[in-house]
């Protein structure tokens, strides 16, 4: 039997096929069809399946990755959208944390508020921080409300009450009632989708459920029926933002916490690939065409945060902690009127694109550089699908950037690259050092289409020694789909000193949250056996406003003490130190329900491989500095690389979906499971 | 005061850069060292001003203490470090300088400082034994001494009162800690176990700056960081001049008002004239109010920095913070006027005045900038609440400080944005369920002031309400807030914002209306305090305005029925 996983891009939709039985691993790509993206997804199948010659009846698993929502969000696309909220209460969407988004430019806004003003609604209703009613839920009010909610044209309705986190009485009373007196409004209540404290980034949360709601549901409508339509019986599986599976009734329910869908399936195959590879500090560099994903993997593990943005509006839900930068392929190089060199953060995106690549762009950008340079072909890319333009990419460079400093067009395009490296270099050292740690014990893993072009430099600004390259690292989401399993997470909020009775108070949520999970993976179809329950719980020293996630395994009983002790463990590690005898304070209890999928072996088995010699199928001039000069540097098929055989740079290598470049002076060899490791990277000047 | 000469625009028009690629690397390279200063300082401090406020700031300065790159989370620091490494090397010449030290300070008189609650940390950096860098951060500590909880009061005579003073001290030699003496500076403070940890983080900060510029400087050799430094400094230089040559012989005066001194009293009158004069930015103060007897007196720094943030804002938001965008710049204040404040006048509360020196600088730009750059005044308040009182569940007193966003300002391109923090600070709030679960207070309602925002073609921004209600009797309540006297004004046919109101008991039978500065007033069980901030001045003639964002803004109740005549609809 085989397993598909898919990664919908915004350029790219990404394919990979695993045959169960001996752990092969095949790679397909179509160009993405952003009016219905599930056109891509069927188109690619059907493609990849009569490629391989794999009959649709033999698949039993597919998995995507899906941009939906958070495009619905991007390109303000959403459904119409009305609020219920106490009263008192209903601007604090607009109000946010008060703070504006550039300290010195005012034209830079805040995002448009999702759902305006004039379709928020207040009711008379109030709780304590006990969750106790302080104030009963007006029901005559709330009709009212519904009266002009359905008046408005509202189709979705997001229902969050302050302290609903502690008694979601009064949410699920107007929730049942919005279902009783208005079946057809999609309907999200705060205390459903994310019962945690802090009422801003919870309402942010639900706000954009709501709005992404109604049109998720038509894409998963149209994405099931055109699986369906390829003769597979099979119901595919969305990746959520913190990287694991769920069913579509789940997607629907909660589209939000599909945001990172993608990039988080990168994440986790990545680390599942470094750690096969020997290496568990990782950080990710995931380069596309308009921006790049960076993450840290820590001793094996992902890292997760539920602290971020999409679009630019808080979601609290959990996710895989990864950062994006605006810098890609696509970043324009420019000269400001102070005559100084810039690159991005604007970008030709995929439309009109690099000059290069010949669909109407006019502004230099990174790949034009690395066309000029012989770092990516100059001919063709995609297997031969996609023509190259060198000499436009000349000339642009040569009339915007060379001409005015004075520099051969070469050196320019050099100076374009190192700009975007020590950009992308800056990033990666503020991301690890933010969270505490220190680059230069870590290995950059790159992927995505220009992951790989750019790795090299970026670990040398970095100081980072050692480079992963992955197979098809254009398609390494699509793979991390087949190395993700069936998840959900849930949280309680319960804010209490760690007292041998509140802890107690503890263990009985988490009880009583495992019943929630096991109901759940009851409804995803997971056999007993293939259960797993992580738990945590986030608690920080009295008075303080933040939280650190300390572990509390599941199914073993956990002392008072021993959680202290790991606390404060946590907290040395986070912060750098802990405070004996200061109370500690318990705020949320975490778990995740976990399905197991089984993930055979990714067997990495090359077909064709001889000699170094064998692999080489070209030679290019490439410049690797502007001291370089052009360099004769041979370019090798990645699939014919024998392994374990210790090369030399220079060195290109392609594939369909990337290409690598390893400098004069650094030594690789490809691994047993078909990974280029890159060693002896020397700082850049 | 003066910074720095005449006469120099010709010179700095002229400077080139040897290799502006080498230049740009360079800068992402010395901004990647500031940022992973400042994530150290934020990730590793204890006090909640630095940690989540992140009212904290990092900078690399070159041998000769010129400022090269500078990571600010407030701008009310843009340059103000610059005092601290003067006032450093004056005590304590470079000669004298070995590796293993570093410099402590916060006075503003005496160390360059802005309020005594800022503590600066400055290490000189050596490589191959010779002096090359200084690494600098500064950091407000929530408690310094003093004769009130947080060393900030209104109405705090003189800096005696506003807790310990530092001239540049040595704090460090041959890379110890000289124990005594930071026993001797935590002792004087609050919370002595506190202070301590985070001026430990402070000191690791710039340790932790001075290694990766030690690496940088080995890596590419210290005559090209030393080029690549001149380069910087003379980009930033030339851009800026460039800015001030696009605003031709222009002259714009402007006056504003504090609502009191701090201690009560008559409006304070805040003038600023700005011309430019031989190629250079002249900010003028003449007219200004004297020093006042509370505490909303401004250091030397602290004007310095509110004039950098100033013209950043108004005529580069991109423009690096470095020494190069302050040659240029020439403030004229004369001693013992509000904003040059003279020993030994109180600088506690100095942001608010800082906000309105920001108001009054914009305001003298109108006559001056293109109508698309131009602003109205927005909500430059900065107002301060703090309720203390018993912790409802555990041992002890609470103290809950909070500062309050406004009505941002109309654009040349946009409206004002709501409720948000404006000018020199832009610190989050604090989130209603958190404050519900930490102190015996409840919040009745947090939103928007409806019909606060001037009208205008483009619609100044709504202030904010707060409303909290004391849960227990004996709560002690306390405001430095301004704004009420004076609204914020629009600009080019634009009208008015709302001023700011503060209330006790709203909605109560004892209801009334309270000053902007209120000390230790004491509210029992069910009592409230009610803060409505100002909103902001439009900006151009309503009457342009597009009907759809008029019946929008009614739809949404940010403007009433009886205000559509404004907008010559109605």
């Amino acid at each position: 039997m085989y397993r598909i996983g898919v990664d919908v891009g915004g350029t790219f939709t990404d394919f990979t096929l695993l045959n169960e039985t001996d752990g092969e691993v095949k790679f397909h790509k179509v160009s993405s069809t952003p009016s219905d993206p599930s056109d891509a997804i069927l188109i690619g199948i059907r493609e990849m399946l009569e490629k391989f010659g794999v009959d649709s009846g033999r698949v039993n698993f597919i998995g995507h990755g899906t941009t939906v929502a958070t495009n619905l969000v991007i390109e303000r696309r959403g459904a119409r959208a009305a609020l219920i909220t106490t009263r008192g209460f209903r601007d604090v969407l607009e109000i946010g944390r008060q703070t504006r988004p550039h300290l010195y430019d005012y034209q830079v806004q805040n995002p448009p508020v999702l759902v305006p003003r004039a379709r928020r609604f207040e009711v008379s209703e109030r709780m304590n921080r006990d969750g106790e009613v302080l104030r009963a839920l007006d029901m005559a009010e709330v009709d009212a409300v519904i009266d002009k909610i359905i008046a408005c044209g509202a189709v979705a309705v997001a229902v969050c009450f302050l302290h609903a986190y502690r008694n979601p009485a009064h949410e699920a009373a107007v929730r049942d009632r919005l279902h009783e007196r208005a079946p057809g409004l999609y309907v999200t209540a705060s205390s459903d989708l994310l019962p945690e404290f802090r009422e801003y980034e919870r309402l942010s949360t639900t706000v954009l459920n709501a709005y992404s709601g109604p049109r998720m549901q038509t894409y998963l409508d149209r994405l099931a029926a055109n699986v369906h339509s390829l003769g597979s019986t099979v119901v595919p599986y969305t990746v959520h933002s913190n990287g694991g599976l769920m069913s579509i009734p789940t997607v629907r329910q909660f589209p939000v916490r599909t945001c990172l869908s993608g990039p988080a399936a990168g994440v986790v195959g990545a680390a599942v690939v470094a750690k096969e590879a020997g290496f568990d500090n990782v950080v990710t560099f995931d380069v596309g065409g308009t921006s790049t994903d960076v993450s840290v993997i820590v001793d094996g593990r992902p890292q997760f945060t539920s602290n971020r943005t999409v679009a630019d509006y808080p979601v609290k839900t959990p996710m895989i902690d990864i950062h994006v930068i605006g810098a890609g392929g696509g970043s324009i190089a420019w000269m400001d009127d102070a005559a100084a060199l810039k690159v991005g953060p604007q970008s030709a995106g995929a439309v009109p694109g690099p000059v290069a690549y010949g669909r109407g762009g006019t502004l230099p950008t990174v790949t034009d550089a690395n066309v000029i340079l012989h770092r990516l072909s100059p001919q063709a890319l995609l297997d031969g699908k996609l023509k190259i333009e060198e000499a436009a990419a000349r000339e642009v460079v040569t009339q915007k950037v060379a001409s005015p400093l004075g520099l051969s067009v070469e050196d320019a395009a050099i100076g374009i690259l190192r700009i975007a490296n020590a950009n992308m270099g800056r990033a990666i050292r503020s991301v690890s050092t933010e969270r505490g740690h220190d680059v230069s014990k870590f290995a950059l893993m790159a992927f995505g289409g220009a992951g790989p072009l750019h790795a090299c430099d970026v670990a040398a600004e970095c100081g980072i020694p050692t480079v992963i390259i992955p197979r098809e690292p254009g398609t390494m989401c699509a793979r991390g789909i087949l190395l993700s399993d069936i998840s959900l997470d849930f949280v309680r909020t319960c804010i209490m000193p760690a007292t041998a009775q509140s802890w107690a108070a503890a263990q009985q949520n988490f009880e009583e949250m495992r019943r929630e999970g096991a109901a759940w993976l009851d409804g995803e179809n997971v056999a007993s056996a293939m259960r797993r329950f992580v738990q945590l719980v986030e608690a920080r020293y009295e008075g303080q406003n933040f939280e650190v996630a300390v572990p509390v395994p599941p199914d073993a009983a956990v002392s008072l003490g021993a959680f202290l002790a790991d606390f404060a463990a946590a907290h040395r590690a986070g912060y750098g130190y802990d405070i004996t005898d200061r109370q500690v304070e318990i705020v949320n209890c975490r778990i995740k329900a976990v399905g197991l999928v089984p993930k055979p072996h990714n067997d990495f088995r090359p077909e064709g491989v001889g000699t170094l010699a064998e692999a080489r199928i070209g030679v290019r001039t490439v410049v690797f500095s502007t001291t370089s000069g052009r360099v004769t540097t041979p370019v090798y098929e990645r699939g014919r690389l024998p392994p374990e055989t210790d090369c030399a740079g220079p060195a290109i290598v392609e594939e369909m979906s990337s290409t690598t470049v390893i400098p004069p002076s650094a030594k690789f060899y490809v691994d047993a499971a078909g990974n280029i490791i890159i060693t002896n990277i020397k700082a850049s000047q | 005061m003066s910074t720095g000469t005449s006469a120099k625009a010709a010179l700095v028009r002229g400077q080139t850069m040897a290799d502006p690629i080498a230049m740009e690397v360079f800068s992402n390279r010395l901004l990647t060292i500031t940022e992973e200063m400042g994530n150290t300082l934020i990730r590793s401090s204890f006090s909640t001003n630095i940690k989540e406020r992140k009212d904290c700031s990092v900078g690399l300065f070159d041998r000769h203490g010129r400022l090269v790159a500078q990571a600010s989370h407030i701008p009310l620091h843009l340059g103000s470090l610059r005092g601290s490494v003067k006032a450093t090397l004056e005590r304590f010449p470079a000669e004298n300088m070995r590796p293993g030290m570093s410099f402590i300070s916060n006075d503003p008189y005496l160390a360059g400082g802005t309020h005594t609650p800022d503590i600066a940390l400055v290490t000189p950096m050596f490589a191959d034994g010779e002096l090359c860098f200084f690494t600098a951060n500064i950091a407000h500590h929530s408690d310094v001494g003093g004769s009130v909880p947080g060393s900030i009061s209104a109405n705090a005579r003189t800096v005696f009162e506003e807790g310990i003073r530092l001239p540049p001290l040595l704090i460090m030699e041959d890379g110890k800690v000289r124990e005594d003496l930071l026993d001797l500076i935590v002792q004087n403070t609050r919370e002595p176990e506190e202070r301590s940890l985070d001026l430990r983080v402070q000191i690791a900060t710039n340790e932790q700056g001075n290694a990766a510029l030690r690496g940088l400087t080995a890596h590419m050799g210290l005559s090209a960081v030393e080029q690549a430094v001149e380069d910087i400094l003379a980009y930033t230089a030339r851009r800026l001049q460039m800015r001030i040559d696009a605003l031709g012989n222009a002259r714009g005066t402007f006056t504003c008002y504090l609502d009191d001194d701090g201690s009560g009293g008559d409006p304070v009158p805040i003038t600023t004239t700005v011309w430019v004069e031989n190629g250079r930015l002249v900010v003028d103060f003449a007219g200004t109010g004297p020093q006042a007897k509370g505490a909303l007196n401004v250091s030397a720094s602290a004007l310095e920095a509110t004039v950098f943030y100033s013209a950043k804002a108004l005529l580069d938001p991109q423009l690096m913070p470095n020494e190069g965008m302050m040659q240029s710049i020439e403030i004229r204040a004369e001693k013992g006027i509000i904003v040059n404040a003279q020993f030994p006048a109180a600088t506690g509360a100095r942001s608010i005045t800082c906000q309105k020196i920001a108001r009054s600088i914009f305001g003298a730009f109108r006559s001056i900038l293109p109508a698309d750059r131009l602003m109205a005044s927005g909500n430059d308040d900065l107002p301060t609440v703090v309720f203390s009182g018993r912790h409802a569940r555990r041992e002890g007193t609470y103290v809950y400080l909070e500062t309050l966003g406004g009505g941002g300002p109309a654009t040349g391109r946009t409206d004002g944005m709501n409720a948000v923090h404006v000018h020199v600070t832009n610190t989050s709030n604090l989130p209603v369920e958190a404050l519900e679960n930490e102190y015996p207070l409840m919040v009745d309602a947090y939103a928007l002031v409806e019909r606060s925002g001037g009208a205008g073609r483009q619609r100044g921004g709504l202030g904010l309400v707060r409303q909290v209600t004391s849960l227990q009797d004996g709560t002690i309540f306390s405001a430095r807030s301004d704004g009420q006297k004076h609204a914020p004004t629009g600009v080019a046919g634009g009208c008015d914002g709302l001023p700011a109101r503060l209330y006790l008991d709203y909605g109560l039978p004892g209801e009334k209306i309270l000053p902007s500065k209120v000390t230790h007033l004491t509210l029992n069980h069910g009592e409230n305090i009610r803060i409505e901030t100002g909103g902001a001045g439009g900006l151009g003639d309503p009457t342009e305005r597009p009907a759809t964002a008029v019946q929008t803004d009614l739809d949404n109740g940010f403007i009433a029925p009886e205000d559509l005549s404004l907008y010559g609809r109605g």
